[in-house]
């Protein structure tokens, strides 16, 4: 209700003089006129031209503006931003190292000083002439006259405010038609409700709130945990077509993705022939030179034959292609090993053996071996225990190295075993490079001799080192 | 000149020392001036006009889908591969924003010079430079492949809080073209803001009075507006003019800069600005000679100007063949053999039937305009134009790919070919520059009236501008 009465009340209100208006239709006139006004003293005047008119400053005897001012400010500004951001961003925050070229060197920065005095003086110049003519101001009382369309073509106008201290309706009015115009109209307050439409408001203030909906959205995202996984707008290269290891495919004959090596091929670094007792631990490959690392126990192979069983028949067929070049796997483990004893290891390190190789051995024994075969080697490591605790049925305890059978074993011997596995130990080859495997070997030998040497027989300086409590 | 209004109609468009050709032909009176400015906005469009714009926003939205090809492909669908990275997108981005050069130097330098024919000019030209400088915008942004990480371009804090290296010419060219941009598009619309209001005035209906309304800001002529208006432009004018010379400054150092032979020249600078301008110049023409005869304004846009628009043209394409030369001289008299193979190469190697159509189109085309009658004669102004814009593409093509085709390691050495999407997207691009050119010609004030207007010589002739 209130508003209604406000409407009301508004609409009731007499419209008040707020000026005259003169129009002239040549620019000289216009010029003689305003001298005319200022000399009479008048100070709330302006007068209107479609072009800019030369000579009608000094005839209305406008001041210079402060413009120029505020844009050598502007563009003072955009130098200093650019200078502090360039060192700020590239020196301080975020050092950039160039080719060990200073952090800072201001040549470097000419370029961005200039375009950002020039962005924010031009902004300066744009805006700072808007904001001194108070523009925009999209209403002036002065658009309500007729006459007052053709400023913008080919009539000039003088405006008289009734603000003024020396106007006075009759006085003025008669004092602009001595000017001799075309016409003198006075202009009067729109009296009409400065309120907007009610429907304008409502759409408005609908689409406002709608538009908050998106960022509200964000908001509420940004600061929440969710479990579902992040939304992807934009997935960058995570999705690809390319094929994976262990997937199918209809594009093989064998329906996997993963491609076997070709029998024959020698993958770069794998070239091994040349060096036989380093890479096999075998002083020559025996003919048969797949029999190498195959200790494996044979419930592996029950396994293995259980999983093939429930293969589809394509699959079967598929798996067998790869696996026609390997040897038929033997049935016990005894027999492998039977057959393992028989070929020639290496006796002796095919390196020289130096005290740096052994410190190197104990530093990979204790990552790799020790988990399982414990620090000593007795087979009591702690995966070992845990498994033993949780009484899982599978687990076959790892081989102690002071049995006598180990102790028997070759270094070449020991070398197979720990590149190819046995058992239920997978083969190491492929995270061990054949270098430290040897190293790991001359630790287990010397964990090995640790067991079985008299203290009285070591010499006194490694005696001393026994007294040693450091 | 104090008898303007007793002498015959002056319709001289052809200047003899010591008397000027009259800016505005025919009765001058700012009533006639408003018009003929208003009536192609105000009269009913004609059926060619849509045709017209049918065409070139066809190929518009052609450039736009085969942007969204790309985005969703990748940037493999252009020609750019190894040793060429930079192809045609790099090629149409110096294009057109060397003919972005045109409008702002025609506004401010020649404005700082009280050059008063610019006023019937400026206006398209400026146009014409926002719009080739957002064709321009749209290669180096679709170029970087990523397109949803453009923001990285610009010093914004992220989330790996890292901030972009100031010392590479590419950072450079991000400020100096979207500065040039920013002032370019403010020193324009300030420009129109009291021919807006002109349209507003005149306008009758409701949308147009609406739109027009807005955006005169409300202007009402006053002269305590006028004159900070006119100090604002003219320090626009002064800041414009600086900036338009060091945007394709900038733009050069992205190949002076680099170490590759052929590009690694101090003569870029110069030689790229003046090539801009010539560009730029011959762009204008190609566009204001047609449309002045379609729209009507010929007696706005008299034979004076496209006169004194080719003479630019002789001045600007004969320092870009000097440039020419002067590279060949360098190349030769530097003793670097790198350098004088990749100028070699250049002439007389697989690239060398694109540099003698950039030789013909550049250094011979131009220089035509020595003669009066091609000179005032503007179908003939319009066919050299023609050349050298395609000149002026292939200069850029010169440049970007021979020397890239010619790598540091000859075992990497190539032939650039371009794809069908290259292709097309140049064409586009143009679809695209048209459109924006139509829809301006329709709906805003194609030539300056205030300016004009100012310049005209008053009723009563007292004072000549």
């Amino acid at each position: 209700m209130a508003t209604t009465i406000e409407q009301s009340e508004k609409t009731k209100a007499e419209p008040e003089l707020i000026g005259l208006l003169a129009e002239f239709d040549d620019p000289q006139a216009l010029i003689d006129a305003s001298m005319k006004v200022r000399d009479a003293g008048y100070r709330n005047w302006d007068t209107h031209t479609p072009f800019p008119l030369h000579g009608i400053d000094e005839a209305m005897g406008i001041k210079f503006t402060i413009l120029p001012w505020i844009v050598a400010a502007c563009g003072l500004t955009g130098g200093t931003i650019a200078v502090g951001m360039q060192y700020w961003m590239n020196a301080v925050d975020y050092p950039f190292m160039i080719s060990g070229k200073p952090l800072f060197s201001l040549p470097a920065c000419i370029p961005i000083i200039f375009e950002l005095s020039v962005l924010l003086a031009a902004f300066g110049a744009f805006f700072g002439m808007l904001g001194l003519n108070q523009l925009p101001k999209l209403y002036n009382p002065l658009f309500k006259s007729d006459a007052f369309r053709r400023v913008t073509n080919d009539r000039f106008f003088i405006s008289m405010d009734a603000s003024d201290a020396k106007f006075s309706e009759i006085d003025s009015g008669e004092f602009l038609n001595s000017l001799n115009p075309i016409s003198v109209e006075e202009c009067w307050s729109d009296v009409s409700s400065p309120k907007l439409p009610r429907n304008l408001v409502l759409g408005l203030s609908l689409v406002g709130v709608i538009m908050l909906l998106p960022p509200a959205l964000v908001a509420y995202k940004r600061s929440t945990t969710t479990n579902t996984p992040r939304i992807h707008i934009i997935p960058d290269m995570d999705f690809q077509p390319s094929l994976k290891a262990q997937n199918t495919t209809n594009l093989f004959p064998d329906g996997r993705e993963i491609r076997p090596s070709i029998k024959g091929a020698i993958p770069r670094g794998q070239f091994k022939d040349d060096n036989i007792p380093f890479y096999y631990g075998l002083k020559e490959l025996p003919e048969d030179r797949d029999v190498v690392g195959i200790a494996l126990q044979d419930e592996k192979k029950a396994d293995a034959k259980k999983a093939d069983a429930k293969k589809p028949v394509e699959a079967k067929a598929a798996d067998a292609k790869p696996a026609a070049g390997k040897p038929a796997v033997v049935d016990a483990a005894a027999e492998a090993a039977k057959k393992l004893d028989k070929l020639p290891w290496v006796t002796e390190f095919p390196m020289p053996v130096t005290e740096k190789m052994m410190a190197r051995g104990k530093e990979r024994f204790r990552i790799y071996c020790s988990v399982c075969h414990g620090l000593s080697g007795d087979g009591d490591g702690l995966v070992s225990l845990r498994a033993m605790e949780l009484l899982q049925g599978t687990w076959v305890k790892p081989a102690s190295y002071h049995t006598d059978n180990v102790r028997k074993q070759p270094v070449g011997r020991l070398f197979n075993t720990i590149s190819n596995g046995v058992r239920k130990m997978p083969g190491y080859s492929a995270q061990i490079p054949p270098e430290d495997r040897w190293a790991i070997v001359l630790y287990l030998r010397a964990l090995q001799k640790s067991r079985y040497t008299d203290a009285n027989t070591l010499k006194d300086d490694e005696k001393s080192k026994l007294r040693d409590t450091k | 000149m104090a008898s303007v209004t007793t002498k015959p109609i002056d319709t001289t468009t052809i200047e003899v020392p010591g008397q000027r050709a009259p800016l505005v032909l025919g009765s001058p009176d700012y009533g006639t001036v408003t018009e003929s400015v208003c009536r192609l906005a105000e009269s009913k469009t004609p059926m060619s006009f849509y045709v017209a714009l049918g065409i070139s926003a066809s190929l518009m939205g052609m450039l736009f889908g085969l942007i969204g090809y790309l985005i969703i492909t990748g940037v493999g669908v252009w020609g750019n591969r190894s040793p060429v990275f930079w192809g045609w997108p790099i090629v149409n981005f110096v294009f057109w924003v060397g003919i972005g050069h045109a409008g702002t130097l025609i506004s401010a330098i020649l404005f700082l010079f009280r050059q008063n024919w610019r006023t019937g000019i400026n206006r398209a030209a400026e146009a014409m430079t926002i719009f080739a400088v957002i064709c321009a915008g749209v290669f180096p942004g679709i170029h970087i492949g990523r397109v949803w990480l453009a923001y990285w371009l610009f010093p914004i804090p992220n989330q790996m809080e890292m901030w972009p290296n100031f010392r590479s010419p590419l950072l450079w060219d991000v400020f100096a073209v979207s500065t040039y941009a920013t002032v370019s598009l403010l020193f324009w619309y300030m420009g129109m803001i009291p021919d807006l209001a002109t349209l507003r005035d005149r306008a009758t209906g409701k949308i147009q009075q609406f739109a027009y309304g807005l955006f005169s800001l409300g202007w009402n002529g006053s002269s305590r507006h006028w004159h900070r208006y006119e100090r604002a432009y003219l320090l626009l004018a002064a800041l414009a003019a600086p900036l338009v010379l060091s945007v394709h400054t900038i733009v050069s150092f992205d190949f002076a800069v680099s170490q590759l032979p052929g590009w690694h020249t101090t003569i870029f600078p110069p030689y790229f600005v003046a090539g801009a301008v010539f560009s730029g110049f011959a762009m204008v023409l190609t566009l204001m000679i047609p449309a002045r005869s379609i729209c009507g304004i010929e007696d706005l846009l008299t034979d004076r100007h496209l006169e004194n628009m080719t003479k630019v043209i002789i001045a600007t394409g004969s320092m870009v063949g000097y440039a020419y030369a002067m590279e060949f001289f360098v190349a030769w008299y530097s003793g670097n053999r790198y350098e004088t193979f990749a100028f070699i190469n250049r002439a007389f190697g697989p690239y060398a039937w694109a540099y003698w159509i950039m030789v013909s189109c550049n250094v011979i085309s131009p220089q035509l305009f020595w003669i009066k009658k091609i000179r005032t004669t503007p179908w003939m102004i319009f066919v050299v134009c023609i050349f050298v814009n395609i000149g002026m593409w292939f200069e850029r093509f010169v440049i970007t790919v021979t020397s890239l085709s010619r790598d540091f390691l000859p075992s990497s050495w190539g032939y650039f070919k371009p794809t069908i999407v290259d292709v097309l997207m140049l064409i586009g691009s143009f679809g695209l520059f048209l459109t924006l050119f139509l829809l301006f010609c329709k709906f805003l004030p194609m030539v300056a009236m205030a300016e004009v207007k100012s310049v005209m010589p008053r009723p009563g002739g007292q004072g000549d501008h």
